[in-house]
């Protein structure tokens, strides 16, 4: 496909068009960033800028070491508990919950696929789990959790989200092997493959593109998610999304910590995506494939 | 080992889907060792269902499959000695040619020195030796092709399965691509058993061919056979082109003669050497035996008299649809170029020996 055929319209109209977007699409990024490595008089201030008028490392530094930076920040986040926990919480259970979600999403979604397990009924049920609002499983999932000793753990965020993100493994998965041509996977039973070497050196590798938009997907689900890691962890397992929400607390909101954070967190996510971005290109040119 | 052994054999093979289809019915086939046989039939008769169960990719809901006299209706494909040609070729599209022609042996433990000696060898005979290392999704249609037959053959098939594997070639390739695949028959003297619905591709390559319908055999026998003794209507209306005229008959049993009121002409019926003497009756004849005459002759043949209707020449053969005297259009393939034009009277005649007649109830030859 030509890609100057979509080229229309005059060329101040496309940039101003093209700086609303980016305008849109960045503003808050930029925004977090700024507020960032801003003191603390500037996060309200009545008439704000982009460049901070007076940029400071403290929002991060206190971050990682609350008691560490003096002045206000220093003073009122001295109890906080360091982000250093938190981080290495996330960074554990989101990878592993996700490599969990893909891979039983994966061998799941070959054998509804392929062998149509559990007829209609499997993969609906498996949905089913997502059409209620997460909250409704809060309190019996509190007692299951309590009994099994899983609160404030990472296993059992682990497992929590392992099972939480399988639907969106095992559909989002489905799709794309469906999309494999039956013949091929044929073709090598034919060349007397076992169903195993097949799955792993032709389907396998046919999807990865599929396998690494889940993977992604799943993982900024994981990463961010807030409600269960909330009700769940209290201190050894907290996460960042509840460190994040511990800054604007009952003694103060600190924006500047908050954005810090926020741009901490960021980074893994952007990392992850643009480490597979190739494999994303794949699975979008995955149609065609015949 | 006898040129004429059972390699394969289906019996009473039937098969029906979840969803109630019946693709197969009550099928009876023996396929003999090195031969090339064809299935032929319209899309939805059974035919590449039929391939399928063979290779093992679909089982007969009844009925056994037999190789060399063994069981295996019911073996998974890995453990049958059956290659398949899919008609999308299903090249692993991830690997380059070479690991395409390799997976097999690699699937079946070959040691490694042995794999690339083979896979080098069968590169050389299929001229593939300068793709080996390109990409399968990247070689042109008639190298897919050639990579999709060469890694079956490395798996030193039994059989040889091929899914209108010509489907995607335009005309004149397609022609270049009949000869390859003969050829290939018997440089590596493999029995194939090849699907299409294409009656000509399964004259020209089949030594036997077996033209089903709605899941069933209508007949099985060389080509040349099936073209001259049809032994249903369906088989010869479906084989030969332009089909076969078919003109409803009476007969006149106290006169012997049979009439053809549609086409205005009547034969001896016992030059027809009929099985049966029906008072009705459907004679066909093929276009090309049907043949320009002078109006009145004293060679004896039967005539048709008509008017020309529509005239089609192609570059050997000119199609004349002729509108007979007594009403009903037959058709005539007579040698190009055969000057002549809508509305002009014309004669034609026949030899009644070329006749074939069937019964119009049961469908099935009676000459």
């Amino acid at each position: 496909m030509s890609r100057g055929r979509y080229r229309t319209g005059r060329p101040w109209l496309r940039l101003l068009v093209a700086t609303v977007v980016v305008l849109v699409v960045l503003g808050p990024v930029v925004w977090l960033a700024s507020l960032s490595f801003k003191p603390p008089e500037e996060w309200l201030a009545g008439r704000p800028t982009i460049i901070p008028r007076d940029p400071t490392a403290t929002n991060y530094l206190v971050l990682f070491a609350p008691g560490l930076p003096g002045g206000a920040i220093g003073e009122a986040l001295r109890a906080a508990q360091p982000v250093n926990r938190a981080l290495i919480n996330s960074l554990l259970v989101a990878p592993i919950s996700t490599l969990l979600s893909v891979a039983i999403g994966f061998l799941g979604a070959y054998g509804v696929s392929r062998f149509r397990v559990g007829g209609n009924f499997l993969p609906f049920s498996v949905l089913a789990t997502r059409m209620f609002p997460p909250i409704a499983f809060a309190v019996p999932l509190l007692v299951y959790y309590r009994t099994l000793g899983l609160i404030d753990t990472r296993l059992g965020l682990i497992l929590m989200y392992t099972a939480s993100t399988l639907a969106f493994s095992l559909w989002l998965l489905k799709g794309f092997i469906d999309g494999v041509p039956r013949h091929i996977e044929e073709a090598a039973l034919l060349d007397g493959a076992s169903h195993w070497r097949v799955l792993f050196t032709i389907t396998l590798p046919l999807v990865r593109g599929g396998l690494a938009a889940t993977a992604l997907f799943v993982f900024i689900m994981n990463w961010t998610e807030f409600l269960f890691a909330l009700i769940f962890t209290s201190r050894t397992a907290v996460t960042v999304p509840v460190q994040l929400s511990q800054y604007v607390g009952t003694v103060g909101r600190f924006y500047g910590p908050q954005a810090a954070l926020g741009m901490v967190a960021s980074l893994p996510v952007l990392v992850a995506g643009y480490a597979i971005q190739r494999f994303l290109v794949r699975a979008f040119t995955f149609g065609l494939v015949k | 080992m006898s040129e004429h052994e059972v390699l394969i054999r289906l019996e009473r093979v039937s098969k029906v889907f979840d969803d109630g289809t019946v693709a197969v019915k009550e099928l009876d086939l023996d396929i003999e060792e090195g031969a090339f046989v064809c299935l032929l039939g319209p899309s939805g008769c059974g035919k590449t269902t039929t391939l399928r169960m063979i290779a093992g990719l679909e089982h007969p809901t009844t009925g056994e499959i037999y190789l060399r006299g063994e069981r295996i209706t019911h073996w998974p494909p890995q453990r049958r000695k059956a290659g398949m040609v899919f008609q999308s070729y299903a090249l692993f599209e991830h690997m380059t040619v070479h690991d395409n022609l390799a997976f097999g042996l690699k699937a079946r433990r070959v040691p490694r020195r042995q794999v690339r000696e083979r896979v080098r060898s069968m590169a050389r005979q299929l001229e593939l030796d300068d793709v080996l290392r390109v990409r399968a999704s990247r070689v042109d249609l008639s190298t897919m092709q050639r990579v999709a037959v060469g890694r079956t053959l490395l798996a030193e098939p039994d059989v040889l399965l091929l899914d209108e594997p010509l489907n995607n070639f335009q005309a004149g390739l397609r022609e270049q691509m009949r000869v390859q695949l003969k050829s290939w028959q018997y440089q590596f003297g493999r029995t194939m058993v090849y699907v299409t619905h294409d009656q000509e591709e399964a004259m020209t390559l089949g030594d036997r061919i077996v033209v089903m319908r709605d899941g069933q055999v209508e007949q099985i026998g060389e080509p040349a056979e099936v073209y001259r003794y049809p032994t249903t209507l369906f088989v010869a209306g479906f084989i030969g082109l332009p089909p076969m005229n078919f003109l409803p008959a009476r007969f006149d049993a106290s006169a012997g003669r049979l009439t053809m009121a549609g086409a205005g002409v009547e034969v001896d019926a016992s030059s027809l050497r009929l099985d049966r003497a029906l008072e009705e009756m459907v004679v066909g004849v093929r276009p090309g035996h049907l043949s320009p005459a002078e109006e009145e002759g004293a060679d004896g043949r039967p005539r048709i008299r008509g008017r020309v209707e529509l005239v089609r020449p192609t570059a050997a053969k000119t199609i004349l649809d002729v509108k007979a005297e007594g009403g009903q259009t037959v058709r005539a393939l007579v040698p190009s170029p055969f000057s002549t034009a809508p509305g002009d009277p014309i004669t034609l005649a026949f030899e009644p020996r070329h006749l074939v007649v069937f019964d119009p109830s049961t469908k099935r030859r009676i000459s």
